[in-house]
């Protein structure tokens, strides 16, 4: 790279001279103008403005000496015998050094100006990835502009681990292994951030040995390390300003580090904190869901063993299966804990086996008619669906508590409906009812652990049903959800991901169905 | 029935005495133990007619004591008492040899039934080296392989026919996944549940006059199936 520089620029300025001189050579013999030197001028200023101050003095001194060797008596000698001539020879040689000095000045402001507008379109640049992307993407962004904008050789992002030890997140260009690893002391020394600390590293590059320029700058938040900048600095070193444009990022790049832990650290937070407040509302609906049944199966017991009351056989049987009823509550509130706390914990493995879910719907109903007893069912099945692979009992579960809530909250002799058909990539089930629906308000919630409908008589549950049945749900891929039902009532679906089997079997056919029963007809069995 | 010698093996106190005294009160000859060891010499020393045997057993574990009994040369049927939790180790039991479950808590009167429908079972006359069995409105001709379902013949595939039979042949037994696999596919599958359901699926569509009630092939949900004559 450093050869081709001065290559450019030698062979750039003897070509320049080279020309104007054959030019003046053709000139002198169609013109009677003595003196054609300034004519040099031209690829004096244009050397300047192509390249600065240094290569337009040398293309002067270059000129001075072609012109002086070939043109000036004693022609293809360099001395002067006409002190005349000497003199318009210094001239330009003074000339051309002023004005191309002006010519070069220009070039800088002009280059600064350019470097300036490039700086700032850089930071804009730095600014939006930090605050608009996640941070590794924004992290790589931004190497890959610091890359592009100061032409280095490589750059790297390393972030303060846990331990304090440097990770490297992001690294582009090249070198690579090399380029990120660095002995402790110059990660420990505290390099000023406007000036950033260099050192040499060994690069292999075409298999060659060579000296690379690496720098580092630190990233830091009120003196404490977050992170750390490397670069690999073009073949020309890094510009001056560099350090200025270095600074900036360096700062933008720490406090995107630091909003990025803060954040972490507020998630974490509000979480504990959530944990918390369940934890209370936990132990508060249970404490109260357990002693309730508790206290009704005390008074009945202590009832029975009361010597001083004369029982009739029906008070003995009606506090009898009371004791019982209220058994199945904490059975079943017992159970809906259990599966809720292995469904938050992750515990949950379902043992999923193909069924075919039509029959498993019919099923589940037909083994909670008694509880369906009052309202009529409508069973709209569709019998040609793919089997799908689900947990029975898990499933049963679900829809044995969409039936009992739809039971519980309609008025008897309404109708529930439960219908399966195929939507895309999936089976669904709902189950519909006629009753009041459930209030925009708390359709949010209902999901929700410990979450019940207001004020309605009978068996109240825990609260817990519906999250369950979504964790149950969940667990399978599917999804639970209370749709808006034309009619009004409550329509709770859901779904059940449909995969493909092996070939091993074929799957069943036959036709759609209608089914309406009443099932005051199944109490009996 | 009654009369029959039962031994209870549950490490509560409390559940013993409760079933002691409900089982007596039927008629039944109870013996009460609480450990997995104090079954095995008590069902060898006074070859119970039945066993309710609770899973969650201090020393040896239900399970176990299932398997040794069985080694032990005790036919006699076995009733697993299980909780919710206990779901795999309940359906190895069965696999392994006992012969029904009640998870609890269970009703009395469901117990007594079970008790019953196992004693009768047991006392049965064995249903192989029949030519035709008849259920209901089932007729299995098993020298033709045919079947007819309320007079009309039914096609079954021959998977289908062959769970038909191992299901009638023990007809009101709990049969779970594993021992149909086995019978009608061979040992190498007995772990291949996953399709199980579907072939019984179609087995149903073709037996059953209403599917919302099926009166033959029972599911015993997360176990296996049932295969009940109409009472």
């Amino acid at each position: 790279m450093e050869l081709t520089f001065w290559l450019v620029r030698v062979l750039g300025i003897i070509a320049g001279v080279g020309a104007v001189t054959v030019l003046i050579a053709v000139l002198r013999g169609l013109l009677t103008v003595p003196n054609l030197a300034p004519l040099y001028l031209l690829a004096v200023i244009q050397c300047a403005v192509s390249w600065g101050w240094w290569p337009a003095l040398a293309s002067a001194v270059l000129a001075f000496l072609a012109y002086n060797f070939l043109f000036v008596d004693p022609i293809y000698t360099f001395t002067i015998h006409d002190p005349q001539s000497a003199l318009e020879l210094l001239v330009f040689l003074a000339v051309a050094a002023v004005t191309s000095n002006l010519a070069a000045r220009e070039r800088a402001r002009r280059e600064e100006a350019r470097e300036r507008a490039e700086e700032a379109t850089l930071l804009y640049a730095v600014g939006r990835a930090l605050a608009s992307r996640p941070l590794e993407e924004a992290l790589a962004e931004v190497a890959e502009l610091l890359r592009e904008t100061l032409h280095l050789r490589g750059c790297a992002i390393l972030l303060a681990g846990p331990g304090g030890q440097l990770e490297p997140k992001v690294s582009v260009g090249e070198p690579d292994g090399q380029f990120t690893e660095a002995p402790a002391e110059w990660l420990l020394a505290r390099p000023r951030v406007d000036q950033p600390t260099r050192r040499w590293i060994a690069v292999r590059r075409h298999g060659r040995q060579r000296q690379s320029a690496s720098h580092q700058v630190p990233l830091r938040v009120d003196e404490r390390p977050v992170g750390s900048l490397r670069l690999a600095a073009p073949p020309g070193g890094l510009r001056p300003q560099a350090a200025r444009l270095l600074a900036t990022v360096a700062e933008q790049l720490a406090a995107a580090i630091e909003r990025e832990r803060l954040r972490h650290a507020a998630n974490q937070a509000e979480l504990l904190r959530r944990t918390d407040d369940l934890r209370a509302a936990l132990l508060s609906s249970v404490s109260h869901d357990l002693r309730t049944p508790l206290a009704a199966i005390k008074a009945s017991v202590g009832s029975l063993l009361q010597r001083d009351v004369d029982w009739s056989e029906a008070d003995r049987e009606g506090f009898a299966e009371a004791i019982d009823r209220e058994v199945d509550r904490l059975d079943r509130l017992v159970r809906n804990l259990l599966d809720m706390s292995r469904i938050e914990g992750g515990a949950l493995r379902p043992r999923r086996e193909w069924y075919d879910l039509a029959e498993l719907v019919r099923e589940i109903a037909a083994r909670l008619a008694p509880i369906l007893a009052e309202h009529p069912l409508q069973l709209d099945l569709v019998d040609d669906l793919p089997p799908v692979r689900i947990d029975y009992l898990m499933i049963d579960q679900v829809l044995t508590n969409l039936l009992e809530n739809a039971a519980k909250h309609t008025q008897p002799s309404t109708r529930v409906q439960v219908s399966l058909k195929r939507t895309e990539g999936a089976l669904e089930v709902c189950v519909i009812d006629e009753g009041p629906g459930v209030p925009p308000e708390a359709a949010g919630r209902i999901f929700d652990k410990f979450q019940r409908a207001s004020g309605k008589g009978g068996p109240a549950g825990s609260g817990l049903g519906l999250a369950v049945s979504r964790g149950f749900v969940e667990a399978h891929g599917g999804r639970l959800e209370l749709k808006s039902s034309e009619a009004g009532g409550a329509s709770f679906c859901f779904s059940l991901p449909l995969e493909v089997p092996s070939s091993e079997f074929q799957v069943p056919s036959g036709e759609r169905e209608l089914e309406t029963q009443n099932s005051q007809l199944g109490t009996s069995k | 029935m009654s009369g029959a010698r039962i031994l209870v093996v549950d490490d509560e106190p409390e559940i013993r005495r409760a079933l002691r005294a409900n089982l007596a009160g039927h008629g039944f000859e109870v013996t009460a133990v609480a450990t997995g060891e104090e079954a095995l010499a008590e069902a060898s020393r006074t070859r119970p007619d039945l066993v309710l045997l609770d899973l969650g057993l201090p020393d040896l574990g239900g399970l176990e004591v299932c398997v040794r009994l069985r080694e032990d040369q005790i036919e006699a049927p076995i009733i697993i008492l299980s909780v919710q939790e206990e779901e795999e180790q309940k359906v190895r039991a069965l696999d392994e040899g006992a012969d029904d479950y009640l998870t609890k808590p269970f009703g009395m009167n469901e117990l007594l039934a079970r008790i019953r429908a196992a004693l009768r079972r047991a006392g049965g006359s064995s249903r192989s080296g029949q030519a035709l069995l008849t259920i209901g409105d089932l007729e299995v001709n098993l020298e033709r392989r045919q079947v007819r379902v309320r007079g009309a013949p039914v096609h079954l595939t021959p998977k289908e026919y062959d769970m038909l039979r191992y299901l009638a042949a023990n007809a009101g037994k709990l049969i779970t996944h594993r021992m149909l696999l086995r019978a009608v596919w061979g040992a190498e599958y007995e772990d291949a549940r996953q399709y199980l359901h579907v072939f019984v699926a179609q087995l149903r569509r073709k037996l059953e006059e209403d599917p919302a009630h099926p009166r033959y092939v029972l599911t015993e949900p997360g176990v296996g199936y049932r295969f009940e004559s109409p009472a």
